[in-house]
């Protein structure tokens, strides 16, 4: 049986709008994504030609309850540049954020933080998660940087942890987390991505 | 601390200024040229510059000057 689907998300930042995608935002930038192993690979992804189809079917697949996809939108151009993937696990009110900014033009231009701020905003006050995860492969050095600088706690290295999908050896991870309350002293501190 | 100057010119070069532009406090989060993606250049030039990979446990506890340069006296 097919699980009725959730509300969709719709935030504003200073230069994104951030929605839950729907099938028609299945273009051929986001496949030209799906296909670069610069942007798949520091997720474990293999970078694979994907038909359209297949990702709007993807896209479509998505519940906004148990797994969210969320459209990184440039308010300025209305261009897609990235997504965000939130699982949720109900049961324990928490949230497992992973994110890919597409278009390589606005990487190292604070893309991920000032996105990832609304969304801990929303989904700790609108959505009932009490505590937020990044599971960032360890030598994706970007993703670091994000969750170091936007105060998210390092919980542990997990050693071997998954294979990776391009060459079969066994990659390290690290397990992040933001509990809600932490992030409600941060926003209140004015910490830096966190105001 | 004698690395601090060998630390600022790494940081230096992974944000593209001159070492002058590169204060003694720059943390991450807390030093707005110090970015997601220097901060990858910073690391490769780091391990560069030790002639190893960094253990995930050693990489996820920079966050200064002080702490590049401790990776950098304690090279062998």
């Amino acid at each position: 049986m097919m699980r009725a689907k959730g509300r969709p998300v719709l935030l504003q930042t200073d230069r994104f709008e951030l929605r839950s995608v729907t099938p028609a935002d299945a273009s051929d930038r986001w496949l030209g994504w799906a296909k670069d192993p610069a942007v798949m690979g520091p997720l474990n992804l293999p970078a694979r030609a994907m038909r359209r189809e297949e990702l709007a079917q993807h896209i479509a697949s998505v519940d906004n309850n148990a797994r969210y996809l969320v459209g990184i939108f440039d308010k300025a151009s209305g261009t897609q540049i990235g997504f965000f993937m939130i699982d949720v696990e109900v049961m324990h009110r928490y949230a497992i954020f992973n994110v890919a900014i597409g278009d390589k033009n606005w990487w190292g231009r604070g893309v991920v933080n000032e996105a990832r701020a609304a969304l801990l905003d929303h989904f700790f006050q609108a959505r009932g998660i009490e505590k937020a995860v990044g599971l960032p492969l360890a030598r994706n050095f970007p993703a670091l940087f994000n969750y170091k600088a936007q105060g998210w706690r390092h919980e542990g290295t997990l050693r071997g942890q998954c294979l990776s999908l391009t060459d079969g050896s066994r990659l390290d991870q690290y397990q992040f987390g933001m509990l809600r309350k932490d992030w409600q002293r941060l926003r209140a501190k004015g910490a830096p991505w966190a105001s | 601390m004698g690395e601090l100057n060998g630390a600022k010119q790494l940081l230096a070069e992974a944000i593209g200024a001159e070492i002058a532009a590169v204060p003694e406090a720059a943390r991450v989060g807390a030093f707005e040229r110090w970015d997601s993606l220097a901060h990858m250049r910073l690391i490769l030039a780091l391990e560069e510059k030790i002639g190893r990979k960094l253990d995930p446990d050693e990489a996820v506890k920079i966050e200064s000057l002080k702490d590049i340069a401790a990776l950098l006296d304690r090279r062998s």
